[in-house]
């Protein structure tokens, strides 16, 4: 019989056990800590035998009863969080394998075909654009690593002056040229020009990790709405709507996690190690700024709205010598 | 007629690659981008429609590669399994070997070992079927083996092998009565190095001894030799 695949995800898992010992324990201490308090002092209470003497016990007994209890769930608590912390830091890993090693297999399978056979000039170039492609993936995968790690808990040193507007259109043309789209898959609502006082190349991958993953999780037709403005108390938003896969709202909160990824890695659906979002609430942190997804629910696409301080009001500034984001 | 192969994969661009080669060395290959969707494919009984290997990716969206593997042999499918995935750790492969694949291959791979494994895979099956005029049947005690078709008949009942179960199997009966090293069991049967850590032998022998011995708890025929292997006796 060969061994089924439940039994082989249930062997990686012997971590959920040590939890329900600590649960067990806590059980154990309060029925403990509460047959003490009727079994020890009850009888002395209704006795009236309670000395100076019993109180100090009964008063000390109980507050270590509960230091233990609360011992208990503090070490409960920490040995949950470390518990998933392993698992996404293991989906990570595993995420990050796999989007390393595909387009490096893929490279080397086409490099050894291109080596080992006589090819059609034709075929070739098809070979060739497609290890093009291969590469533009690792790159990425790459890139989206080392941005999560400098983006991490780093706040905005020195803000030069941008314009967000500019910014995003800009990405929004990269994206449709990366994936090859129509003009019309994405709509950008905004002024021409909303200057705010930021990293430029941070805000820049943020706002490209947002579009691409509203490419990535649309459905066959991309139609994505992009929104900047001003929200008149010195924030600017941005606004990426689309209508893809959307997702459920177990998910919503973790999404800005770390390598979160929705589903079971070995299942993977979808290309990408779960640092995207992250990197994005990252990058609008340092900024002081907010992050957030909502969804209607699975297949009914998401929204990601960001808020960013430090909008330079036109008449406070003092000409646009600073430019930074041309 | 042609030899057809399943590429099971779910990365276009390697799935496209391999399928380019395999057709380049003469075989038909096709290509099944999702775990659901292949064991649909592999489940028509038309013989002429069957499939003679299955290269299979692990990470696959709805249905992996190891459940795959797994359903394939529960629903008494032994068609041979090449297993391809990025993760190359030892515990892996023999996870791998252990749901039911026949032989483990990492990414990023050669070309050349691909298709050597694809030939090896191919005549292993031709070898523990014993096409190739060699042995083609067995008696061990009351069981009667078939390597042609992969099944072991005792007592009334049958049982289907899986191609590594046969190729132990045969192993054993071409060297019965002599002590067979698990060390050589892993090299011939399983293309491993003689020194990998697994259980992959000692369970294969606890399940074949299922199909051969009347009681397998104390077995007369499948017998360990402590410290050196194990040895096969065809008549106790």
């Amino acid at each position: 019989m060969p061994l089924a695949g439940s039994q082989l995800s249930a062997a990686k898992r012997p971590k959920w056990h040590y939890i329900t010992v600590g649960v067990l324990l806590i059980v154990v201490t309060v029925t403990l800590t509460v047959g003490w308090q009727f079994l020890g002092v009850s009888d002395a209470w209704r006795a009236k035998e309670m000395t100076t003497l019993r109180w100090v016990v009964y008063f000390l007994g109980t507050v270590l009863f509960l230091l233990l209890i609360g011992g208990l769930v503090l070490i409960v608590y920490l040995l949950v969080r470390e518990v998933r912390i392993n698992e996404r830091q293991s989906n990570f890993v595993s995420a990050v394998t796999h989007e390393l090693k595909t387009p490096v297999a893929s490279l080397k399978l086409y490099l050894d075909t291109l080596q080992m056979r006589n090819l059609p000039e034709s075929r070739r170039d098809d070979f060739y654009r497609t290890m093009r492609a291969d590469l533009d993936r690792l790159n990425a995968t790459i890139n989206n690593v080392l941005n999560a790690a400098m983006y991490t808990d780093r706040p905005v040193v020195d803000p030069q002056p941008l314009d967000l507007a500019r910014l995003v259109r800009r990405a929004v043309d990269l994206t449709r040229t990366r994936h090859q789209l129509p003009r019309e898959s994405f709509a950008y609502v905004g002024p021409e020009s909303l200057r705010l006082r930021g990293d430029a190349q941070a805000l820049e991958t943020a706002v490209l990790n947002l579009l691409d993953n509203a490419v990535k999780y649309s459905k066959e037709k991309v139609e994505v709405e992009v929104e900047v403005g001003a929200d008149g108390d010195g924030q600017a938003h941005l606004r990426v709507r689309d209508h893809g896969i959307g997702m459920s709202r177990a998910h919503l909160r973790f999404v800005f996690n770390r390598f979160y990824r929705i589903g079971a890695e070995v299942r993977r659906s979808h290309t990408g190690t779960g640092l995207g979002l992250f990197i994005v609430k990252s990058v609008v942190k340092g900024h002081r700024g907010t992050v957030a997804a909502e969804s209607a629910g699975p297949d009914r696409g998401s929204t990601f709205t960001v808020t960013l301080p430090g909008i330079i009001e036109p008449a406070a500034e003092e000409g646009a010598t600073e430019e930074v984001a041309g | 007629m042609t030899t057809r192969i399943l590429i099971v994969e779910d990365e276009a661009h390697l799935a496209a690659g391999i399928r380019f080669n395999l057709e380049a060395e003469g075989y038909d290959a096709e290509v099944e981008a999702d775990g659901a969707r292949a064991l649909s494919r592999l489940a028509v009984s038309d013989p002429a429609a069957a499939f003679d290997l299955v290269i299979l990716d692990v990470m696959l969206p709805g249905v992996d590669g190891f459940a795959v593997a797994d359903a394939m042999r529960q629903a008494g499918n032994f068609t041979p399994v090449l297993m391809l995935t990025a993760k190359s750790l030892a515990e892996d492969v023999v996870h791998g070997l252990e749901a039911g694949a026949d032989d483990y291959l990492a990414k990023p791979f050669d070309l050349g070992v691909l298709l050597a494994r694809v030939k090896g895979l191919l005549r292993r099956r031709d070898w523990a079927r014993g096409d190739s005029g060699n042995l083609a049947t067995a008696r061990v005690g009351d069981a009667e083996v078939d390597f042609r078709k992969f099944e072991v008949r005792t007592r009334g009942q049958t049982f289907r092998l899986t191609l590594l179960e046969a190729m132990l199997l045969k192993l054993l009966v071409q060297n019965a009565g002599h002590v067979v090293s698990k060390g050589e069991i892993l090299q011939k049967v399983w293309n491993l190095s003689p020194d990998t850590e697994t259980r992959a032998v000692d369970n294969f022998v606890v399940r074949l001894r299922r199909y051969v011995e009347a009681d397998p708890r104390s077995p007369k025929h499948l017998q360990t030799v402590r410290g050196a292997g194990y040895r096969l006796v065809l008549e106790a």
